[in-house]
């Protein structure tokens, strides 16, 4: 028997589209509500102090210095940014850079943002003209308007400084500076309000929502419009949040936002102590260290953003990109000309599978001069797992497996020997399995079929899945339900600076709606940002203080 | 990008033999004459060649060569002008007559028969020279070059007229070779490969110590599309080793501040394949012209001859007199130097123009423009 629909001609297709799409919305498990993490304060990382200058200043300024070390807290430096404070020497480098980068913006093309003001040979003190610039300039940097308070502090400094240096110029690059080593600036902190539409609750503020969703999306503070939005209150209704999430995220700086969270996540900060022995490695120079880092995060972007695919099959792609320097440490050709990139498909028989087959993987996790299956199945564990794999007893003996005059001649067969102490057997075993299968890249990460001319065996398994190479445990990875589990957990807390971990509720929606969804990040992305849970707060214990006053004190 | 998957392989020692016949690519990385050296130069027992200053010194009085001014530059002008009529001795090699050059009188020598002549006596194709006998005991090696070279200071491996070029070519990417070895099917034993000779475009890709690292990609130097060098000879694998059948070639050189567009005639090359260092090195047989040697000669800097002891006028009659290969069908005057040529290569995979970019750009690099003299 046939059904015909009869529609109306008033009824357009659009509005039955419309309607299913209602209906597929209607029939979606609503968010679980859950109650927030305390309000919290995190220095600004490195990465997200340039890109704030960049954006106000232009990008041509340079910002020299070094920042503190990072810390990281649960796999992650955004998490461990709660727990940073600035050091005395980290201060100085902050006072410095803030010099550096005043100086550069009254000297440089950037003067043109301190007009009217900087008149070049002023001499006389403009207090009006100095109000205008600090409250628009501090209103970027603080990402937020700053108060009056805030204002005439800024303006006392310019006014001092040009009285005593007779150079209104240098007042006003004085009083640039100390905006830039302000609190304020340097530490995101979220400040709370009371909650018109719940009693006894708290939310975070307009401002501290911007800047939430900025950070987490684009790793810079708010553009123009989202503070607006902020300023206006409009950010605190969904439909405004929902299409200021849409709009960042069809913005090309989404890209920034993806690449910060994967540096992060797969702790690059640490390329800047790698060593390899130029001697055994001679192609894994400063070029491909720096190559590398750049494929893989190319690759994700392309991946997740571009092509939008599934989260899990960056563990088994084949597509890359890949320079003339990179393709001589992978032996493979290369047409794009030096400092130039080009798509690159490893061949369907290649053993080299998925991110943690890049060098940037496999180099990073492994010693100066040779692989390590431990470092590489615990970064596996760590990083895309989620599973935390303590460090060595510090009394564990590895002489026996550092011995040159050992005989045996893989590390498969040194670490067999080695984890028959039970004190290390118990680590050993859910880490070397999972590296064993990556031994066929050495140190560098570098392809080679024997160690010590030995045939190398890569078969293992990961939580009971057996598999003989580096694509078996590719796949393994891919189908493993903790990779899914992780991501949402570390993308969440990237965002928020909180662990998901106590709040299952929350965590069980999205990972049926990331599932729902096929596995994309961008998706997953839009949920967190557009949620209330990303941005819900419980009451601190303050004592009486706003956060931000304890952050500024 | 698929099709250069089974490259991919050739770094497994295990793996020799192919199902689908492979392109192995090499640049060259070192060129050097081929020479024996002894440690107390046995092999020249009159010692060293004079250079063109001592040849100068000792046809004038200490009182003359005081009088001359102190600039260098103005002590060159007489001592390389100086023809009877002021004449450039290297560009006039016969305007003078300097004591004859010092040759190699010693008994071995690089290099192959060349000829299938082991008495070294004139044949059709050959004039009478000497043989040297082989570093392994071969006999009726010809190597006229390494006669004429041997016994110059400059030209030997510490001298500096190889080691200038070789590290110019490798700082610059000037005159770089590139080797394909097409239709490999086994690395060990193959009796049917093909070798093409390119010059390439681009700079070397060196590691920290500044020697080239293998496996990079190089492109051919190209005009239309057309590769500027492109000659090919056939050749098979022996237990590991490439060897070609003898033909003449065209390859690129640059060195000291010259580009030669070399001529090898009956060139053989003998070259181990690398396995997974991608590092090796070879041996080039052939004929080199006795006029294209000398203008690479006469082409050097003009202080050159003073600064690393050598003179073109004895170069030039010597290299006459014991040129063994292409007699002139009307003189009768052979042309050609035996010689023997060492080299270093590293694996390198090579790329050819690909038609669609060329329609947009006629040419290989612009930038590189200074490499298509």
């Amino acid at each position: 028997m046939s059904v015909s629909i009869f529609l109306p001609p008033k009824i357009s297709m659009l509005t039955m589209i419309g309607a299913c799409l209602i209906c597929l919305s209607a029939c979606e498990p609503s968010e679980p509500i859950t109650e927030g993490p305390p309000p919290d304060v995190r220095r600004l990382t490195e990465d997200q102090y340039r890109n704030i200058i960049s954006d106000v200043f232009g990008a041509s300024i340079v910002v020299g210095g070094r920042f503190d070390t990072p810390v990281r807290t649960e796999g992650l430096q955004a998490v461990g940014a709660r727990n940073a404070t600035v050091t005395a020497a980290a201060l100085s480098q902050y006072d410095e850079m803030a010099r550096s980068i005043s100086r550069q913006v009254m000297s440089g093309p950037s003067r043109q943002f301190m007009a009217p003001c900087a008149a070049t040979g002023q001499v006389e003190f403009d207090e009006h003209c100095t109000t205008q610039l600090v409250t628009k300039i501090g209103r970027l940097l603080f990402r937020r308007p700053m108060t009056d308070r805030e204002i005439s502090d800024r303006v006392g400094v310019v006014r001092e400084t040009t009285q005593r240096l007779n150079d209104f110029s240098e007042g006003l690059s004085t009083g640039l500076a100390s905006l830039l080593v302000s609190p304020q600036f340097l530490f995101v902190a979220d400040v709370v309000e009371d909650d018109p539409n719940e009693s006894n609750a708290l939310r975070l503020n307009a401002f501290s929502k911007a800047t939430r969703l900025s950070f987490f999306l684009w790793n810079r503070s708010p553009d123009k419009r989202l503070l607006e939005a902020a300023e206006s209150g409009e950010l605190h209704s969904e439909d405004s949040l929902e299409s200021h999430v849409e709009r960042m995220m069809a913005s090309p700086l989404l890209k920034a936002g993806v690449r910060a969270f994967f540096t992060d996540l797969l702790e690059f900060s640490e390329f800047d102590f790698l060593e390899k022995d130029s001697l055994i490695y001679p192609a894994f120079g400063a070029g491909a260290v720096r190559d590398a880092q750049e494929q893989t995060l190319r690759t994700i972007t392309d991946h997740v953003i571009t092509k939008n695919r599934d989260y899990r099959d960056l563990f088994t792609t084949r597509d890359t990109f890949m320079t003339s320097t990179l393709g001589m440490v992978y032996r493979v050709q290369v047409k794009a000309r030096p400092g130039t990139w080009e798509p690159y498909q490893f061949a369907s028989d290649d053993p080299r599978i998925g991110i943690q087959g890049h060098l940037s993987f496999l180099a990073l996790n492994s010693h100066p001069g040779r692989s390590s299956p431990t470092l590489r199945g615990k970064a596996i564990r760590n990083m895309l797992l989620c599973q935390q794999v303590p460090d060595p007893p510090p009394d564990v003996d590895f002489s026996g497996f550092n011995d040159p005059n050992s005989p045996s001649k893989t590390a498969r067969e040194r670490l067999t020997a080695h984890s028959t102490s039970a004190a290390c057997a118990g680590c050993h075993r859910i880490t070397d399995p999972i590296g064993l299968a990556l031994e066929k890249f050495d140190g560098a990460g570098q392809f080679r079929q024997t160690e010590n001319d030995a045939l190398i065996d890569t078969s293992g398994d990961l939580d009971g899945i057996a598999y003989t190479d580096s694509a078996g445990l590719g796949l393994a990875l891919h189908d493993n339900p903790a990779t899914t589990k992780c991501l949402i957990n570390r993308l969440y807390a990237y965002g928020s600076g909180n662990n998901l971990s106590s709040r299952n509720e929350w965590m069980a929606y999205l990972e049926d709606r990331f599932s729902a969804d096929g596995y994309r990040i961008m998706s997953l992305m839009k949920r967190i940002s557009a949620s209330k849970t990303f941005y819900a707060v419980s009451a601190p214990d303050m004592s009486g203080q706003t956060i931000e006053t304890a952050a500024v004190q | 990008m698929l099709l250069l998957a089974p490259l991919l392989t050739l770094t497994a020692p295990s793996n020799d033999a192919y199902a689908e016949p492979q392109t192995l690519g090499f640049v060259v990385t070192k060129w050097n004459t081929a020479m024996h050296e002894t440690r107390f130069m046995d092999e020249c027992p009159e010692g060293p060649t004079p250079g063109n200053w001592e040849i100068w010194e000792s046809t004038v009085t200490p009182e003359e060569r005081r009088s001359y001014p102190e600039a260098l530059i103005t002590q060159v002008r007489h001592v390389n002008y100086r023809g009877p009529n002021g004449e450039d001795i290297c560009a006039e090699p016969t305007s003078v007559v300097d004591p004859p050059l010092k040759i190699v009188e010693g008994k071995y020598s690089y290099g192959i028969d060349l000829d299938n002549n082991e008495d070294g006596q004139a044949t059709p194709k050959t004039c009478t020279h000497k043989n040297f006998a082989g570093l392994n005991g071969e006999n009726g090696i010809d190597n006229q070059m390494y006669r004429l070279m041997g016994c110059v200071e400059a030209w030997r491996s510490y001298g500096h007229i190889e080691s200038n070029a070789n590290s110019h070519r490798v700082s610059s990417g000037l005159g770089m070779i590139l080797m394909e070895v097409t239709g490999v099917d086994d690395l060990l034993n193959d009796d049917s490969v093909k070798v093409i000779f390119y010059r390439g475009v681009g700079s070397f890709t060196l590691d920290s110590k500044g020697e080239v690292l293998p496996f990079a990609s190089y492109e051919i130097d190209h005009e239309n599309g057309e590769p500027r060098y492109n000659d090919m000879v056939s050749g098979k694998i022996v237990d590991g080793v490439l060897k070609t059948v003898a033909a003449d070639v065209h390859i690129p050189h640059y060195g000291n501040y010259q580009y030669l567009r070399q001529l090898i005639q009956d060139m053989q090359v003998d070259m181990e394949l690398p396995t997974e260092s991608g590092k090796t090195s070879g041996m080039v047989y052939g004929y080199y012209g006795v006029e294209q040697f000398y203008s690479y000669v006469r082409g050097m800097l003009t202080s050159f001859p003073n600064r690393h002891k050598f003179s073109c006028p004895p170069i030039y009659v010597a290299a006459h007199e014991l040129a063994d290969g292409h007699p002139d069908p009307e003189s009768g005057e052979c042309t050609t130097l035996s010689s023997a040529f060492k080299f270093n290569a590293v694996r390198a995979f090579i790329n050819h123009p690909e038609p669609e970019k060329l329609a947009s750009t006629s040419d290989s690099s612009g930038a590189l423009a200074i490499n298509r003299r």
